[in-house]
């Protein structure tokens, strides 16, 4: 199974090509990509752990191993560009922001055939991604030869959890991929959801510091001010009942 | 009398099950969700040790919270005023924290539990630090003194434990020191500085410690005074964490000490950056301990008590403590295996249970093996699923005499056995162990399997009898090693023979076993002993770094099969990875 970019991706060719260029927004991202392999990593582990299925336990075994590898591999490069950059940049994550792992999926309450799915498309994804990454990043042979080998293994996974979603799901095999692009969007819009909604939160609670702190923090202030300096008495046996 | 204690919402998790007085089953949530540090709230650590011990939520007669959420949302409050206007960036996001949902234990609890509200209790936070070190201590009469970076306001509390000849259990704690003054946001604080995790690479910066020299200690004094009766104070310019800010240290600490580290570059000690960093861990270190010694032998002088219970995160700093039991007088100090948040789950339900209902003192069992125990059977049918070459051992004997031989092979063992340790440390039940005799094999470990900096050291395990053989235990020491808490010299005519587990400063983390305590990992060190002439083995926590210490024998297995462990062992079952190369064993003698 071969991995291509999405369309969208494709037309955001040119602000990949931006990201990638400055060193160290480059070893940033890769280090970042290092923790996410990483990350990936345990997650597969414990779907070793919870299925009941040995054929499947070897492969998210291997799957685990090369997504160590991996951060291993993203992290030593991330490093060697790091060491040679210059001071830090504006990192520009949410512009290109690589591969999301398992996006937050609960591996621990997930089939192995929801989990298949979902890891599927995680990896057509990231793979995805990283054929764009390494067209974009020609300049560099080095970082571009790491792409190249780990978008190997990424096509593997891709092929192996097709494979497998096929063998366990037999003719239901589309819809449960259908269902985890379903997932995959509602994760999306509720990470929109919540920071549209934090930034809202946020704003209120920032309102109301100005509006209504000032005038107890001038007493609070005042009170600090009175506090003898060094240890205080410590308060009297306080009841269990009380949660003050 | 059935108490749930729990600890929950700011790092480490737990639940901990006490009945008629005595503890019964305790485990950290991150055991159980394997999300390493988890701080969520405890349901799975709380269903487990319901179930353990037989029990329905409805049979307990009382939940106890580790700490007052409306007298911790106070500080909160009022450190937001008191730092008005600067405090405008973090207070948005402390508000959202607190009243979307850490405020709410009490209405948490019922609705998860199901228990009524008037059965739900709540200790102080370093009531429950106090009580976790002093209720589960082989003692009668002790100080007390517990530091950790903050709880309610209290961040440091001195005070003294009495237990009548009726059994009235009596914790009184005089004086305390309050936020924002801590000595543990101020060791953070330079962990944090020094590029590593906060809440997780205190360790680090102690292991970083040993490699330097107080070069920074006078700018250290000058962060920390003494205020007239004692108390450390903290020059607040130097600090940004009492504002909530995103960093914990202000830009006039990185303007005298230099630009913080990157967490993401490496630490290169032959550089005179890498030097610096290590010249600033062991300036901070040497002014804590020398702290922590100063009110240890001031709380001496004023109890005239023999025994010191140690409680609270900063108790985890092993250097500290062994300096306190050398210089401060006590003649024991007793650090328990779960002294951070997580123990404060068993403090809470002990406190209850003697300060509250006042029911009678009983001995705590004296062990950290409060967890939940492991399956070789597990091991064994997970083992033939995938055609591994396994043997189940035909009895004690036969599994120590071919894990002994192992190990002297220099091959690396996953050892798991008996129920899961409660506390940050893998005691000999879910351990790694390995010969401890040549740096190669601390290199071996560091590289393949732990992942670590190479600064960090590996602790050792030896008898409780044979230990002072090997290391320069002063009277105490061995009690303190019990639960791996204090840091000692290895013997010099030793260090060479166990170079993999001595620092570079020459002492050893070292844990003495107690063959009551632990029979089988004692025995395992007795049968290591009898073929190489060194009862000592290379003890780590038995995980991959940024994951919690394995639980079930599954997690061991995945573990084993995706790092350099090369022999597995749970229960009496025996597994090797395949094709391991044969190694020679090695010459130790």
């Amino acid at each position: 199974m071969r991995a291509s970019p999405s369309a969208v991706d494709v037309l955001l060719t040119p602000v990949h090509r931006w990201v990638w260029s400055d060193l160290d927004r480059r070893a940033r991202k890769l280090l970042t990509f290092g923790q996410t392999e990483e990350d990936g990593a345990r997650d597969i582990s414990r779907a070793a752990e919870r299925t009941a299925d040995p054929a499947l336990r070897i492969l998210y075994l291997r799957h685990a191993a090369d997504e160590q590898r991996h951060a291993v591999l993203f992290r030593k490069r991330g490093r060697e560009i790091l060491d040679s950059s210059r001071p830090p940049v504006f990192e520009a994550n949410w512009l290109a922001p690589g591969e999301r792992g398992l996006d937050g999926l609960d591996v621990g309450s997930e089939s192995d055939q929801d989990l298949l799915a979902f890891l599927h498309l995680s990896e057509k994804a990231a793979a995805g991604r990283f054929v764009l990454y390494e067209e974009v990043l020609a300049v560099d042979p080095q970082t571009r030869a790491v792409f190249a080998r780990i978008l190997k293994d990424e096509e593997n996974h891709m092929t192996y959890t097709r494979r497998e979603l096929a063998r366990l799901a037999q003719r239901r095999e589309g819809w449960r991929l259908w269902r985890a692009r379903a997932g995959r969007l509602w994760n999306a819009y509720l990470r929109v959801a919540s920071a549209i909604a934090s930034v809202f939160g946020t704003a209120m609670l920032a309102l109301q510091y100005f509006l209504i702190l000032p005038a107890f923090a001038a007493l609070a202030k005042r009170s600090a001010r009175r506090e003898r300096e060094g240890f205080a008495a410590s308060r009297a046996e306080t009841a269990f009942g009380g949660q003050y | 009398m059935r108490i749930l204690g729990i600890s929950a919402h700011y790092h480490d998790s737990a639940a901990a099950l006490v009945v008629d007085g005595v503890p019964v089953c305790a485990v950290q949530e991150e055991r159980l969700s394997r999300s390493k540090n988890d701080a969520s709230f405890p349901l799975a650590a709380i269903g487990w040790c319901l179930e353990h011990g037989g029990l329905e939520p409805g049979d307990l007669d009382a939940v106890v919270f580790y700490e007052k959420p409306m007298l911790k949302f106070d500080r909160i409050l009022t450190m937001a005023l008191r730092e008005f206007p600067a405090s405008w960036a973090s207070f948005p996001r402390a508000m959202k924290n607190s009243l979307g949902g850490k405020l709410w234990v009490k209405g948490l609890i019922t609705s998860q539990l199901g228990v009524p509200g008037k059965r739900v209790l709540f200790s102080e936070h370093h009531q429950s630090h106090a009580a976790a070190a002093f209720l589960t201590a082989p003692t009668r009469r002790a100080a007390i003194l517990t530091a950790d970076g903050v709880g309610e306001w209290a961040t440091l509390s001195l005070g003294r434990g009495s237990i009548s000849e009726s059994g009235d259990a009596k914790i009184e704690l005089f004086r305390e020191l309050r936020f924002p003054h801590s000595l543990g946001m101020l060791y953070s604080t330079f962990t944090a500085y020094l590029g590593f995790k906060v809440n997780e690479g205190e360790y680090k910066v102690m292991g970083l410690a040993s490699y330097g020299s107080p070069a920074f200690e006078p700018l250290m004094r000058k962060i920390v005074r003494r205020a007239a009766d004692g108390a450390p104070v903290l020059d607040l310019s130097y600090f940004e964490y009492h504002r909530g800010a995103r960093r914990s240290f202000s830009d006039r600490l990185a303007a005298e000490l230099g630009p913080p580290r990157d967490p993401d570059a490496a630490i290169d000690l032959a550089t005179p950056e890498g030097k610096r960093y290590a010249d600033i861990a062991a300036s901070v270190q040497r002014v804590l301990e020398d702290i922590l010694v100063d009110l240890a032998r001031s709380l001496r002088e004023e109890t005239g008590l023999d025994d010191l219970c140690l409680g609270g995160g900063v108790a985890l700093n092993g250097c500290a403590n062994a300096r306190i039991l050398r210089e401060s007088g006590f003649r024991n100090v007793y650090v328990p295996s779960a002294p951070g948040d997580a123990g404060c789950a068993m403090g809470a339900a002990l406190a209850a249970d003697r300060l509250h209902f006042k029911r009678p003192h009983v001995e705590a069992p004296d062990h950290p093996y409060w967890g939940p125990p492991i399956d070789g059977a597990q091991l064994t049918r997970i083992a033939r699923e995938d055609g591994l070459e396994l043997a189940e051992t035909a009895g004690e004997a036969e599994l120590l005499d071919r894990v002994s031989l192992e190990l002297a092979r220099g091959r690396i063992v996953g050892w798991m056995q008996g129920r899961t340790e409660f506390g940050p440390r893998a005691l000999g039940n879910r351990s790694i162990l390995a010969a401890p005799h040549s740096a190669a094999m601390r290199d071996r470990l560091n590289r393949g399997i732990k992942y670590r900096e190479q600064f960090r050291p590996f602790a050792p395990a030896v008898p409780l009898s044979k230990a002072d053989r090997f290391f320069e235990l002063p009277p105490g020491g061995a009690r303190l090693g019990r639960f791996m808490s204090g840091v000692f010299p290895v013997r010099p005519e030793w260090r060479d023979r166990l170079a993999a587990v001595t620092h570079v400063d020459g002492t050893a983390r070292v844990q003495t076993v107690d063959p009551e305590a632990a029979p089988r990992f004692h025995a395992l060190l007795e049968a290591y002993g009898a073929r190489t002439g060194i009862p000592v083995l290379l003890n780590t926590s038995f995980n991959l770094a940024g994951e919690p210490i394995v639980n079930r024998a599954v997690e061991g297995y995945t573990t084993f099969r995706r790092s350099g462990i090369d022999v597995l062992v749970a229960g009496e079952t025996v597994v090797e990875k395949p094709r391991t190369r044969e190694l020679a064993p090695e010459a130790v003698a």
